[in-house]
Formats: structure tokens, C-alpha cells, sequence
């Protein structure tokens, strides 16, 4: 029996912050494999980790040699923005448009 | 002709003993014949004839790629130096914005855009002479280990056993390389994915240090994990490329500002006296059971352990010192590190498609943004990014976080000190680099793993602790099982060696020059000459 | 009636007055353009794109820290906020969560009725503006122009006790933005913004109840009112026997009411992790006591001082370091002059500060530098031009960019004290005006003015007052 580390509620709200709506038979497959991936990864918490382990962000350290000069304030302009614009599904006056999000209701 | 390495390549036409246009025709003439149909979005029934072909391709750049050959053919013409990588025919994964070209990243989502610029990698291969002969199918967004996530179908196949994988996410790079389609490729490696390919392909993939190449242009998966790297047919070549994409970019934060060593002449010193590991902890294929999460061990492929023991004994042939027993312990954590560092890494990057500014929006009528975002990604997106989003923020969210991403972090730390031990040169083991087998099996059948996404993401077990620590690999063939599919060996070495791990990989290239087993031609080109 | 005492901290987003934003080389202000003008594919989230931190942005981040006694970190990290909003292209702003870039600090704030309240700053921290959005019949059209701006965010610990307080508070911080010159901090194009957090408490206790924030607070008067009206609805609210809920506010500035936000982005989850494109901002410790040593006298602390070394009167300090390049100026005229500080302060007070209003310039842009206004005076002091020839030396100056003494010269406006000359005329004066001399002997001497008046327009205004009254007089007199 599969471990439920993810119950169907849980997986609703993952689904929702993650603004994708899934049908059922997707959300049941999905959630299947993420509890199989959280039951995989299991061992994880078993680790024991010393206290005086930092995470690693990277892997490589970034040492002086490697890091760069910060940038410096000098303007550079993007020649062409229309390039930009022009790859929106819907846009006007050079605006990119999106319908609006409806007023919830107040209690 | 086309079975000329790249460095060849580039001599004969830098000599006029052939011009890049011939090279890029005869390179087109043969993608015609071994391809098939590119991958494109819903696809319907392979067909017998189809199902023998590679189907590396999502999008050939022929019209761009004759611009290229001409100038390079122009530029010789008239006296000019051309770049070190002069005429070379190279695909691109599709995962990297080239300006004016889809690039679909393997996804409906992005399946109409076309990137308003061009990868700083890219570029370099540009501005070197290099041929883009086009965008080569991944795993969409890179999330996979068999490239058969891509919404553009066909998948590849793999060109020695066309029922096979050709591994992932770089298998278009590998598969095209492979069958003779371009001589080099450009792929991605985030937890094995050019490594693994290459090895199931039987080509060399190299995945450099972190931060090696710029990042700049390179749609993301784990952005601290991401590298660019060179798929070749010898690890030479693969200097080459290195050679022309390299060094600091000041588009890349993370991009290191270290000067770039002269690859090609490291490969010309011999390795006498090298001292190269071997661990335990590398030959053993650990597979998690999903009911109680413990850990099975089982033996890697027997033919691929032979590999490791016969090529070790070529190296020693040649003066390198073969160190046995060297601990790596906390290589067992890198599946379920990557489990967590990547998906909430990943999660994050994919926050940016959402059907607002470019790519796929929902066709259908939407009047609440949230619908827009909603519909959108659930359309355009397969199950693989979905995956990684949903675990991404189970395992960011605020109230677990602790216990999963941050854990995650200090057990990365904990991998990265397994290398830094056994590379430090105070130490008891002082090793130039660790060779280590580069996937626990030869590629499976096509459909034999897909769906079982922890069987798939331990399909990378032995590449993605380099990941984590950010050191250079490299998968070189090695010969071939009983059913004559290849077998990739890795190297592993220390930050910014990737001249040592190539040092070594060249010279056991050399000296295996003349071996039977590298006679062997992929199915599609014996069966082209049939 | 029980006395409550309202509990207020403020959260301030400070537009940086950087050339580029703080991930790439757009520029940084575009105030005015065209929508989606001001654009690259980094700040607009194309896939792919990476930042990069725009050193100035930093600089100016450390400087603002060190003017409010914050600590400047020497290692501070950013952060990934993760979220959906249009105008937030990458689905993720990029921030500093929990080591900023500024840890501590205060500011003592004056108020008019003479106390001083001390406010803590909580912490400063550096991130990137969102784009903007506006609302047209259902549909939101979304202008990245913003997006990538550089913002310092500073949050206060909840020190304040009024609105009046916190509306105080964005006077002096928008005066020190401008003085120490990392924001030119102008509400009204958004350079500075604020949200408040309001909470009551019974006068006395130390406890902190449940705050409301309130957000969308574009302008000083905005501050003020918002948070007055806030406090009073809480207030009646307890009264009531209800509970405070901690709701987010909306200000509406056209109806001066608070309205309870309508979107669900409070509810987020943001996931903060660090920021794995960006490598972390290490500042070496000679940067940091650099950006220190550079800090220029503060508006207050200059304040005080002009009122101790210049024996000035509150009002009068107030006004000269209203701007720092106005506060430069006067202590350079001063210097020049070398004469009472109250002369120099009311030419400046009086006189210039109109004419910089008129042409719209700052006090270091003027042709009438300090040295030439000191000059104006002492050629009044030496009586070589009289008071109103003084004040139209200014525009004079000023138009002309030339020296008051080569003015006078040329235009011939030095003081008319030949005696013989004024003699002659007032003479004159008296034979052509019986009827007023007349009245002046019989006792009318408040006439004196008027015939100074004649001496001073048959002179074109240049006779010197003081030896034309005396003649007047002595002649007057005779008869």
C-alpha cells in the first residue's frame, strides 16, 4: 500500500498555488507518482547531518577567481522591444492584455 | 565523409579540400535519409518505416545553416581566419534560444515561440564557424532520462537499436551525433542528461564545471544545477567545442570569470602517473521500494562492470596508478537530493509560463486571469513539468521546507565533500579523477520505464552527484553489451579540470583506436549501406 | 471612555535614482514613456534570460543603510518570492528575504509641537520594482516599463503613535532621499510608497494587538488621513466588543475610504529560496567604512547646527536646509560675506528662494552663485547701492551671469552721493513744491517721505537715502 504523504486535499491546494487545473484522472496519476517520489526520497530524513553543515547553495564555491566585476550603472538600451511585444498572444496599443480577475466576494 | 571527426572536418575545409557548403549537404543529404519525420505536437501512429529512424530533429535550420557555410566558405575565400570550429555541422537542443528559430523546449507551451535572441553558447559556436543545422528533440524542459517526455513526437530513437531510448534529456544530441547527423552537438546536463545519453548513444558528452559555460540563453530547469556542455564522436572534438563556448560571460552572474586553458594541448600530455579512483559505492545499482522507501541494492549490468575493470586496465597499461576502495557514501543521497533541489528550482522557473507574454495561451474563451493561468499550463504543459512543479512546492512550502529543501541543501554539501576529500591534494586518496561506470544499464526498450518516474530519475544515479557538487564529467563509449548496445565509463575531476578528465578520456581513445568493437556502425547507417 | 493609543509601523518603497535597473541595462526611470518601450528580454521574463546586480544599486542601497544608522551587511543574500501577477513577468520577484543588505538603525524624528519621537528601523533591503498594470473593462492591460526598477524596501518597527507622525516621517525621509542623493523620491511619480500597519492598544500597555496594513498610500496627506481613519474604525470596533481582523486595506484617494483588498495574493504561500542565478553580494569592509566616510552632514543634524553656530531661529534653519544644495549655498554666501548669518539667511529666505521657484532651478544651478550674493550685500552695506537696487541685482545676475560689481558699473547704479549734486536737486525740489514745503514747516514732518520720494525718482532711484534725507532735513529746516 502506498504511503499517503500527499492526501487529495493537500494535492488540491498544491494544484491551485501551482494555477494549473488538472482533471481527475491526471491529478490521480500525478498524485500517485508524487507519493511515490516522496516514499523514494524517504532515506532523506534519515540522514543524520552535523550541526555545523552550511548548505550548498552551488556545488562549486565561487571562489574571488571567479567572480566577476559587479556590473557597472551604464545604460545599454534593448533596440528592439517589438520583438518582445510582438511574441504576446493578445496585445493593444502596445500594452500586453489579459483578462481581469473578478472581484471576490466580501464578507 | 561524414564519418570524419570534427577536428577533420574543420582541417579539410580550412586546407580547401572541401568547402563547408559541400560538408553541410552531404551532412542534409544523410539527416534526409536517416531522420524521418521531425518531432512536432500531436502526432499520430509511427509507421513500420518510421520507426527505424532517429527523429532527432524538431526543427532543421536549413536556410540559416547555408548562410552560415557560404560566409564560412566566403571568409576563406578571402583570406580571412575563420573560427576554430570553421564549417563544423552542429545541432542545437531545443532548449537553447536561438534568435529568429522555435524553440520549443520540447513543450506545447513554447511549440510557437521563436526566441528574439540567441544563447550566449550558441553565439560563441557562431562566431567560430560552427553550422547550426538545427534544434534537436529533449525530454520537454529537459525533465527525463529518456528523452520520451517531449511533446514533439516521434521521440528520438536510439540509432544502434531503433526500440530503444536514446536516453535523456539530450537524446536528439546524442542521437544526432550518433548516426552521423552532425559532428557535434550541444546539449544540457542538469543531472546526467548529456552524460547518460551520450553513454546510451555510445558518443562522448561531457558536462564542464558549473559555471564553465554561460548559462545566458538557456531555457532553465535547475538553475543551480544547469550546465551546457558538447556531445562529439571523440573526446577531442569535444575539446574543441569546449574550447570555442568557454569563459566568462557578463550576462551570467554565475558564469566563472577563470580563464580558459588551451584544451587541445592538455589532451597531448600522457597519463603516467595519474592516480584514478575507483569506488564501490558506483557499482551498485540502488533502486528505492516504494512501499517502505528502503533501499534495494542491486548489481549494475554485468557488461558495464567488465567495462569499468578492462578500461581501468587500459589506463594502468598506460602508467595511470588505479586507487581501488575509494568511499563516496553519500553518493546513495543524489537521486533524493536532486528530487528536491531540482523540482523546487524548476517550480520556480516554470512560474514564468503562463500564457501572458509569449508562447501557448489556451484557446479557449477565458474572462478571470486565473482561468488564463489555469487553463494555459494545463494544456501546454505534459505530466513531467507538472511533476516537478507539484513537488517543487510541496517541498518549498513554508511548512515543509525545513525538513525537505533545506535538508536537501546540507546533504548537498555533504556530496560535495565526498569529491572534495578524495580530490584534495593533502589528502589520503590526492586522486586526478574517479572513473566510475555512467549508468547502471544500457538504454531500455522505448515505453519500458516511462511512467514509473522514480524507476527513471534512478536512471541517473552515477551522473548526478557531479551535478550536485558542480565538477566536470565526461561519459566516452566503451564498447558494447551481449545485444550490441553501447556502454558509456565517466570520469569525474575536480573543479575546472576538465583538461585532466579529457587527458584521460583521449588517451584511452588512443589507445582503443584499433579495438574491434569501435568498428561497430549504429543500426541505421548499417542499414542505410545495406 | 477609554484612552487607546494607536500602534503604527510603515513599510517604504524607495525607487533607487540609479541610470539602469537593478537586473539589467534598461533604464531606470521611464516615467511618461510609451508603454513597453523600456523593455529587454531579462526584465520581461523571457525564457532563458538571467540578472545581473547593477553595482549602483547596492551602493546606493549601503548608503541609504548607513544614513539610518542601519548596519550594512557585509554578506546579504537574495531571494526568489514566487507568485503569480502580469506584472510580475518571471512569476517570481526577485528580493531579499532574511539576510538584507541593512540590519537595525533608527531615525529620530522632530516633530512640529517640539518632541521627538524615536523610530527603530527594523531592516532595508534591496529588490526589483513589478511593472504596471491598468484596468479597462475587464481586461488588464499590463506595461513592463517598471518592471526591474530598483527599490530599497525599509520597514520600521512599529514606533509610531499618529498619522501625523508617520505623515512626518516621509517629509523627513523623503528630504534625506534627496539629500544624500539616492532618490529624487517624488510620491506623485512613485518613487516613494508606503504601506502602514495600524493596530490599538490601551494607552500604557506594551502589548501588540492584531495590525490591519493598509496599502496604497500615494502621497503625505494619504498617510495621514488613511491612518487617522483606520485607527478610529478600530477604535469603535473594540468598543464594539469585535475583533480586529488583520485585513489589507485599500486606500482610495478620490473618496478618502479604507476598502478591504479584493485579491487573494495575502494568502500566498511565496516559498522564498535563495536565488541560485545570483551569487551572493559580499561587501569587503574598506567599501563599507567608504560608503560611511562619504555620507554628507544630514538635513538635521545641519539643521541644529546652523541654529548653534548661527545663533538662527528654528523657522529660519528649517527653510535653509529645506535641500541640501540650498543649506551648501547659504553656508558658501555666509563664508563670502563674512558677516551676520540673519542678513545672508533673510536674502535667501526673502528674496531667493522666489527666484528659484520662478525658474525652477536648485540652488546649485544658479548664475547667482553664493559669492555674487554675498557681493550684492556688501555693496548695500557700503552704501555704493541702496536696498532696492540690491534686490534687482539678483535677477540681473542671474540673467546676465556676470558680477553685481560689473552691473553697477555698467549700468550706472551706484548710490548718487555727491553731495553738490543732491544739494543742487533738493533745492530744486523745495522751489518747485511751496505748498508741501509749507505744510512740512507747519508741522506735517511725516511729509519727509514724499520729498525723499521726489529726491528718489528724479535720481532713477539712486540717490543715497541716507545723506538725501539729511539734506532734505537741514533744508526743510531753514526756512
Amino acid at each position: 500500500m502506498p504511503v499517503e504523504h500527499i492526501s487529495p486535499q493537500l494535492f488540491e491546494k498544491l494544484v491551485d498555488l501551482a494555477a494549473i487545473a488538472l482533471d481527475p484522472s491526471e491529478s490521480e496519476y500525478l498524485r500517485s507518482e508524487l507519493n511515490n517520489q516522496l516514499t523514494a526520497i524517504k532515506e532523506l530524513m534519515a540522514i543524520k547531518l552535523d550541526e555545523t553543515l552550511t548548505p550548498a547553495l552551488h556545488g562549486v564555491p565561487f571562489e574571488s577567481a571567479d567572480r566577476q566585476a559587479m556590473r557597472e550603472d551604464t545604460l545599454l538600451p534593448y533596440a528592439t522591444p517589438e520583438d518582445i511585444i510582438s511574441q504576446a498572444p493578445q496585445s493593444e496599443d502596445n500594452y500586453i492584455v489579459v483578462p481581469d480577475i473578478p472581484h471576490s466576494e466580501l464578507d | 565523409m561524414l564519418e570524419l571527426s570534427a577536428y577533420e572536418t574543420i582541417e579539410k575545409i580550412r586546407t580547401r579540400e572541401l568547402t563547408a557548403k559541400q560538408v553541410l549537404e552531404a551532412h542534409l543529404d544523410h539527416i534526409k535519409k536517416v531522420d524521418g519525420v521531425p518531432g512536432k505536437l500531436d502526432f499520430g501512429e509511427l509507421s513500420e518505416p518510421e520507426a527505424k529512424k532517429v527523429h532527432a530533429f524538431i526543427t532543421l535550420t536549413e536556410d540559416l545553416a547555408y548562410q552560415q557555410a557560404e560566409e564560412v566558405d566566403r571568409q576563406l575565400d578571402n583570406g580571412i581566419a575563420p573560427g576554430i570550429l570553421a564549417g563544423a555541422p552542429i545541432t542545437v537542443k531545443d532548449i537553447f534560444c536561438v534568435k529568429d528559430t522555435l524553440t520549443t523546449a520540447g513543450s506545447r507551451i513554447l511549440s510557437n515561440f521563436k526566441a528574439p535572441y540567441t544563447a550566449t553558447s550558441v553565439n560563441r559556436l557562431q562566431k567560430a564557424g560552427g553550422v547550426i543545422l538545427g534544434k534537436v528533440n529533449l525530454d520537454e524542459f529537459t525533465y527525463g532520462s529518456s528523452s520520451e517526455s517531449s511533446a514533439f513526437k516521434p521521440c528520438p530513437h536510439n540509432p544502434w537499436d531503433t526500440t530503444r531510448v536514446t536516453g535523456g534529456s539530450s537524446g536528439g544530441s546524442t542521437a544526432s551525433v550518433a548516426a552521423y547527423e552532425a559532428a557535434l552537438s550541444l546539449g544540457t546536463d542538469t543531472g546526467g542528461s548529456i552524460r547518460q545519453p551520450a553513454a546510451f548513444c555510445g558518443v562522448v558528452g561531457l558536462k564542464p564545471t558549473y559555471g564553465r559555460v554561460s548559462r545566458y540563453g538557456l531555457i532553465a530547469f535547475g538553475s543551480s544545477l544547469d550546465c551546457p556542455g558538447p556531445v562529439a564522436r571523440s573526446v577531442k572534438d569535444a575539446a574543441l567545442m569546449l574550447q570555442a563556448m568557454a569563459g566568462a560571460d557578463p550576462r551570467d552572474s554565475t558564469a566563472s570569470n577563470r580563464p580558459v586553458p588551451d584544451y587541445l594541448s592538455a589532451l597531448q600530455k600522457d597519463i603516467r602517473g595519474m592516480r584514478i579512483g575507483l569506488s564501490p559505492d558506483y557499482f551498485r545499482n540502488s533502486m528505492p521500494d516504494l512501499e517502505t522507501g528502503e533501499i534495494i541494492y542491486e548489481p549494475i549490468q554485468k557488461e558495464i562492470e567488465q567495462a569499468i575493470y578492462d578500461s581501468a586496465q587500459v589506463l594502468a597499461n598506460l602508467g595511470a596508478e588505479i586507487v581501488e576502495d575509494v568511499p563516496m557514501p553519500n553518493t546513495i543521497h543524489g537521486v533524493s537530493v536532486y528530487f528536491v533541489i531540482s523540482r523546487v528550482e524548476a517550480a520556480s522557473n516554470l512560474h514564468r509560463f503562463d500564457g501572458v507574454k509569449y508562447g501557448y495561451r489556451t484557446g479557449k474563451d477565458v474572462s478571470d486571469l486565473h482561468d488564463l493561468y489555469r487553463l494555459t499550463r494545463v494544456e501546454g504543459l505534459g505530466h513531467q513539468p507538472k511533476l516537478r512543479i507539484l513537488m517543487g512546492m510541496y517541498v518549498s512550502a513554508a511548512q515543509y521546507s525545513a525538513q525537505y529543501y533545506q535538508r536537501a541543501l546540507k546533504v548537498r554539501r555533504m556530496i560535495r565533500d565526498d569529491f572534495e576529500g578524495i580530490f584534495d591534494k593533502k589528502g589520503s586518496y590526492h586522486l586526478d579523477a574517479l572513473l566510475t561506470p555512467t549508468t547502471p544499464s544500457t538504454a531500455f526498450e522505448l515505453g519500458a520505464v516511462y511512467g514509473n518516474t522514480v524507476m527513471m530519475q534512478c536512471a541517473d544515479q552515477f551522473t548526478v552527484p557531479a551535478n550536485h557538487a558542480g565538477i566536470p564529467g565526461i561519459s566516452i563509449p566503451a564498447g558494447f553489451d551481449q545485444t550490441g548496445l553501447p556502454i558509456g565509463i565517466q570520469l569525474l575531476g575536480p573543479d575546472y579540470r576538465e583538461d585532466l578528465i579529457m587527458r584521460i578520456g583521449h588517451a584511452y581513445e588512443q589507445a582503443t583506436q584499433t579495438a574491434d568493437w569501435r568498428k561497430a556502425k549504429p543500426q541505421v547507417v548499417r542499414e542505410l549501406e545495406e | 471612555m477609554t484612552d487607546y493609543e494607536a500602534v503604527i509601523g510603515l513599510e517604504t518603497h524607495i525607487q533607487l535614482n540609479t541610470k539602469t535597473k537593478i537586473f539589467c541595462s534598461c533604464k531606470a526611470d521611464s516615467w511618461g514613456d510609451e508603454p513597453n518601450t523600456n523593455i529587454c528580454p531579462v526584465c520581461s521574463g523571457l525564457p532563458g534570460v538571467l540578472p545581473v546586480l547593477n553595482q549602483e544599486a547596492a551602493h546606493k542601497g549601503a548608503l541609504l543603510a548607513a544614513a539610518m544608522h542601519a548596519k550594512i551587511q557585509p554578506v546579504s543574500y537574495f531571494d526568489r518570492k514566487n507568485y503569480f501577477y502580469p506584472d510580475l513577468p518571471k512569476g517570481y520577484q526577485i528580493t531579499q528575504y532574511d539576510q538584507p543588505i541593512g540590519v537595525g538603525g533608527y531615525f529620530d524624528l522632530p516633530m512640529p509641537e517640539g518632541y521627538t519621537r524615536h523610530i527603530r528601523i527594523h531592516k532595508l533591503h534591496l529588490e526589483e520594482d513589478a511593472g504596471k498594470t491598468k484596468i479597462i473593462n475587464n481586461e488588464r492591460f499590463v506595461d513592463f516599463n517598471r518592471c526591474g526598477v530598483p527599490l530599497v524596501e525599509m520597514v520600521t518597527e512599529p514606533d509610531f503613535r499618529s498619522g501625523d507622525e508617520a505623515a512626518q516621517y516621509l517629509v523627513r525621509l523623503r528630504q534625506l532621499l534627496r539629500w544624500i542623493g539616492v532618490s529624487e523620491a517624488d510620491m506623485e511619480k512613485g518613487h516613494l510608497r508606503c504601506d502602514a500597519n495600524v493596530s490599538i492598544r490601551l494607552r500604557g500597555s506594551e502589548v501588540l494587538n492584531t495590525k490591519t496594513e493598509i496599502k496604497n498610500i500615494n502621497s503625505i496627506d494619504a498617510v495621514r488621513n488613511a491612518i487617522a481613519i483606520e485607527t478610529e474604525r478600530q477604535i469603535k470596533q473594540v468598543e464594539a466588543g469585535n475583533r480586529i481582523e488583520s485585513w489589507t486595506l485599500d486606500w482610495d484617494a478620490d473618496t478618502g475610504t479604507l476598502e478591504k483588498m479584493r485579491s487573494k495574493e495575502t494568502e500566498a504561500d511565496y516559498r522564498y529560496f535563495r536565488e541560485p542565478d545570483l551569487l551572493p553580494l559580499i561587501l569587503k569592509p574598506e567599501w563599507i567604512e567608504q560608503v560611511k566616510n562619504s555620507l554628507p552632514e544630514l538635513p538635521l543634524a545641519r539643521r541644529q547646527r546652523f541654529i548653534d553656530q548661527f545663533a538662527l531661529s528654528l523657522y529660519d534653519a528649517e527653510i535653509l536646509t529645506t535641500d541640501k544644495a540650498l543649506s551648501d549655498y547659504f553656508e558658501a554666501a555666509l563664508k563670502h560675506y563674512k558677516g551676520e548669518a540673519k542678513v545672508i539667511s533673510n536674502w535667501i529666505t526673502n528674496d531667493l528662494m522666489r527666484i528659484l521657484n520662478d525658474l525652477n532651478l536648485s540652488a546649485n544651478e544658479l548664475k547667482l552663485t553664493p559669492q555674487r550674493l554675498a557681493k550684492i550685500v556688501k555693496l548695500i552695506d557700503s552704501g555704493q547701492i541702496n536696498t532696492s537696487i540690491g534686490k534687482s541685482l539678483l535677477k540681473k545676475v542671474q540673467e546676465a551671469d556676470q558680477d553685481p560689481g560689473e552691473i553697477v558699473r555698467r549700468e550706472g547704479l551706484g548710490l548718487v552721493g555727491d553731495e553738490e549734486a543732491i544739494r543742487a536737486l533738493v533745492e530744486s525740489i523745495i522751489a518747485q513744491n511751496p505748498a508741501e514745503v509749507t505744510s512740512f514747516r507747519e508741522g506735517k514732518e511725516g511729509l519727509i517721505g514724499w520729498f525723499l520720494g521726489q529726491v528718489m525718482r528724479q535720481t532713477g532711484g539712486k540717490a543715497d537715502p541716507k545723506l538725501a534725507r539729511q539734506i532734505l532735513l537741514e533744508l526743510l529746516k531753514q526756512g
